[in-house]
């Protein structure tokens, strides 16, 4: 094309692969090499530049790869600085470099932005220095309509018959993850996206892959993105999520997660694999975990979770404050502190407003409320739900026939089954 | 508290079986449904009208067909499954990531038009068999179309499979009206194991068309998907190879009953039907009031069935291969290409049933011809895939059961090839 400063013309610095996928490369003298079946990339680089071309020879058919260093990009085409008499040597395919039709056109991808999988309909490469760089993913119907060759047909009824112009959907290389096959997670697992994401939005998108994919996003987590990853996954995802670890893998994970969540997940497993499971973690979880196993998943009891700050009467303020801060990793709740007498029992309950507002020698017994709303263990989750409604708590203590305090409902540990009253 | 049921049934199991023995049995139910509903939803409007004209016309003599179709079934599906199984994909998807775009982008073209001339197909069978019962098809056939959508849209996979596997109960009324033809066991017998053939151009074009109604395109979509969908894994597959063969071996049995009723009541007193809902009718005077009505409940609860899967897995697999959101946890603006896809199959479905004058003869028979002219495709696409070791490592077809399947579908191949011919030939 005969354009004098073609960088000015913004659809001279972008080019998509399916315009290059099976064109000609045309050696010096004019005579062709072969045609292009495939590009390489060096994805460790924030925009992959290409550096190397998989070719069909024309002289004997046979499918070689040679380095971008044979070719230059000009006018829309690469041209080989090679004649087709005189070939170099094969490029070998180094540990950060991917064929991109193979391992990306047509492939699912992670939109970290939008977090949602994608059908990779596309590729777009920016042109600068006669070089390509891969910048962005084409995922839109567009897209699939220039792969199939009907773009201008649609284009042109769209316009015609509803004024419509289609356009692009493109997504930058910054944000996308890929997923095709388990070696290209660990591949790129330096430059991993999939911490970008919120647990929620990751889990939606793992119970969205197939059983493979899922496997090597979740391995591909950190411990801590993992725990809270799978608490916001389906519980049968969650299970075979878990099964496929190791004991010592799946018992880290498990003791990052919250108590009670852990526990719903523990008793949909197998009980040999919880055993091994309990047998990893440390003793003192350990034996919290086996208590709320005790308690069926249902009632009170099931769902409560035993990480909460409990105080004697005479404590301070101060005293308090200070230990709810020691603790505060470990701990599923600190917005109450429970003041509780040496059986146990309930007297009162603090909220850390309360606390942070009093004197800080003052004494807890001091400032409490004795007015403690709390459920049986045996109680059902409907009943609680509506204690939740009708007090507006954060949390509800949960209590055994003797009335000794063994726990705490979260209020977001009933969210399904306020979410199923509130129709949802 | 479903857990406390199951809990209550194992320990139940437990003490009857033994441990090891009532794990794999409970594994086993856990397991079962896909194979067997997709089966169960090939015997759907288009498939009972065929076996009842095989029998009224050709009486005993096509019985044994259903042995190979029987093996061609199995032989097909399991390597479905067992792609589902191994890939963890839909069969669009890999179709897609292996093929590419252009082929993808025609094959579903091909595949919607399908699914959507058999959906058309499975409400008219709905509203020709409420009528039997009295009921207007313009009550009957927009009230089934706001039953379709309700179930699915408002259920999820446990709670529909469990009304699909009750459905598949249903079809038992085939077996009960099927005795009371009051058939004639010995000649049943004999027809069975003896295979006739004629080379006159009706009984050929009728042995293609039991074929071609036993395995359809989206079958192999649907198959895959739900299987998929299951979660079910490699250490789970002989279970599901289980329940495909007992899925196809059921899908015949109850072919059998309609060509024996068909055969023992129909032929004999040469009475001609055009439909299966005149082979109901036809049935009255026969075999009796009650069969006739148990065979029109059949009729119906088949096209339903049909009727309430095809949509739903046609959208699914059309996004699938497109990369567009397919949940129906999502809300019509997150996925609004599933949700149209999914409500123009109903709608034109249901639809084109409602307008006067449509030629629903004449649709049915090119959904029949695109299905045959399908299948042959889908079929060599599926044995690339299975034989794929990127795709499936060691679980590629055996030499054996590669020499089987290409046999397979080279003989589709000419019969569908066949069928095409003889119904081109028949307008």
């Amino acid at each position: 094309m005969a354009n004098m400063i073609p960088n000015q013309h913004n659809s001279e610095l972008f080019i998509f692969f399916s315009q290059l996928l099976g064109e000609k490369i045309i050696d010096p003298r004019g005579n062709s090499v072969g045609r292009l079946l495939d590009l390489i990339v060096n994805i460790d680089e924030t925009y992959p530049h290409v550096t190397g071309a998989m070719l069909r020879l024309e002289k004997n058919r046979k499918i070689r790869l040679f380095s971008s260093q044979g070719f230059y990009f000009t006018d829309g085409h690469f041209t080989a600085s090679f004649a087709d008499d005189d070939l170099p040597p094969d490029k070998e395919l180094a540990a950060s470099e991917l064929m991109l039709k193979e391992a990306l056109l047509d492939k699912q991808v992670v939109d970290t932005d939008g977090a949602k999988i994608r059908r990779v309909n596309d590729l777009q490469f920016l042109i600068a220095n006669n070089e390509l760089y891969l910048v962005h993913v084409d995922v839109g119907f567009h897209g699939l309509l220039r792969r199939v060759g009907l773009k201008t047909l649609f284009g042109f009824v769209l316009r015609a018959l509803f004024d419509y112009e289609m356009s692009d959907q493109l997504i930058s290389w910054k944000f996308v993850q890929m997923i095709s096959s388990p070696d290209l997670l660990q591949l790129t697992i330096a430059q991993n996206r999939l911490g970008q994401l919120h647990p929620a939005d990751l889990a939606d998108i793992i119970e969205d892959l197939d059983i493979h994919q899922r496997k090597a996003v979740f391995n591909a987590l950190d411990v801590e993105t993992a725990a809270e990853t799978l608490e916001e996954t389906d519980p049968k995802v969650q299970v075979s999520l878990i099964e496929g670890l190791s004991t010592e893998d799946a018992s880290d994970i498990i003791e990052e997660m919250s108590l009670s969540e852990a526990a719903d997940l523990l008793g949909d497993l197998s009980p040999e694999k919880v055993e091994g499971i309990l047998n990893e973690m440390e003793k003192d979880a350990a034996d919290d975990m086996k208590e709320l196993l005790a308690h069926p998943e249902e009632k009170a009891g099931g769902l409560m979770t035993t990480a909460y700050p409990s105080f004697s009467p005479n404590c301070t303020v101060a005293e308090a404050l200070q230990a709810i801060r020691a603790d505060a990793d470990d701990l599923d709740l600190i917005y109450y502190s429970y003041v509780v007498d040496e059986q146990e029992h309930i007297l009162g309950v603090v909220s850390l407003r309360e606390l942070l507002a009093a004197e800080p020698e003052a004494a807890l017994s001091g400032i409490m409320d004795t007015r403690v709303i709390f459920v049986n263990v045996e109680e059902k989750k409907g009943q609680i739900a509506d204690d939740f409604f009708k007090y507006g708590l954060q949390a509800i203590p949960v209590v055994d026939d003797d009335e000794q305090l063994k726990g705490v409902i979260l209020f977001k540990n009933l969210l399904e089954v306020i979410a199923a009253k509130l129709g949802r | 508290m479903g857990n406390a049921v199951n809990k209550r049934v194992g320990g139940f199991l437990h003490a009857f079986f033994g441990a090891r023995r009532w794990r794999k049995l409970w594994l086993f139910f856990a397991l079962i449904g896909p194979g067997i509903i997709t089966s169960n939803v090939d015997n759907d409007a288009g498939g009972i009208t065929t076996y009842s004209l095989a029998g009224a016309d050709y009486g005993l003599s096509l019985l044994w067909t259903l042995i190979p179709i029987t093996g061609v079934l199995i032989v097909i599906q399991e390597m479905c499954a067992r792609m589902g199984v191994v890939s963890g994909k839909g069969l669009s998807d890999l179709i897609r990531e292996r093929f590419g775009a252009r082929i993808t982008f025609y094959l579903m073209i091909a595949l919607f038009l399908t699914n959507l001339g058999n959906t058309i197909s499975e409400f008219a069978g709905i509203a020709a068999s409420m009528e039997i019962f009295g009921v207007s098809r313009y009550i009957s056939v927009p009230v089934s179309a706001a039953f379709v959508w309700w179930l699915v849209v408002k259920g999820n996979y446990k709670s529909v499979e469990k009304v699909f596997l009750f459905a598949c109960v249903i079809y038992f009324s085939y077996i009960i009206s099927g005795f009371m033809g009051n058939p004639d066991w010995s000649a049943v017998g004999s027809a069975f194991l003896t295979p006739v053939f004629r080379m006159d151009a009706g009984f050929l074009a009728m042995v293609v068309a039991l074929v071609g109604t036993t395995i359809a395109p989206w079958m192999q979509f649907y198959l895959q998907s739900s299987v998929v969908d299951k979660g079910l894994k490699a250490d789970d597959y002989p279970f599901t190879r289980l329940d495909v063969i007992f899925g196809s071996v059921m899908v015949n049995v109850i072919a059998f009953f309609i060509i024996l009723l068909c055969a023992m009541t129909l032929f004999k007193n040469g009475i001609r039907i055009e439909s299966a809902v005149d082979a109901a009718q036809a049935l009255a005077p026969l075999a009796g009031q009650y069969a006739a009505l148990l065979f029109a409940f059949g009729l119906l609860n088949a096209s339903l069935f049909a009727a309430s899967i095809l949509p739903i897995s046609t959208a699914y697999t059309i996004c699938e291969a497109f990369g567009w959101e397919s949940s129906l946890d999502r809300k019509f603006l997150q996925a609004p290409q599933f949700y149209s896809l999914y409500t123009l199959m109903i709608f034109l479905g249901a639809g084109i049933i409602l307008m006067p004058d449509m030629p629903l003869i004449r649709i049915m028979f090119y959904s029949q011809v695109i299905n045959g002219a399908l299948l042959p495709v889908i079929l060599v696409f599926m044995l690339l895939l299975v034989n794929d070791k990127r795709i499936m490592g060691k679980y590629v077809n055996g030499p054996i059961m590669n020499g089987i399947s290409w046999f397979t579908v080279a003989v589709l191949t000419l019969l569908s090839l066949a069928m095409i011919f003889f119904s081109l030939l028949g307008t």
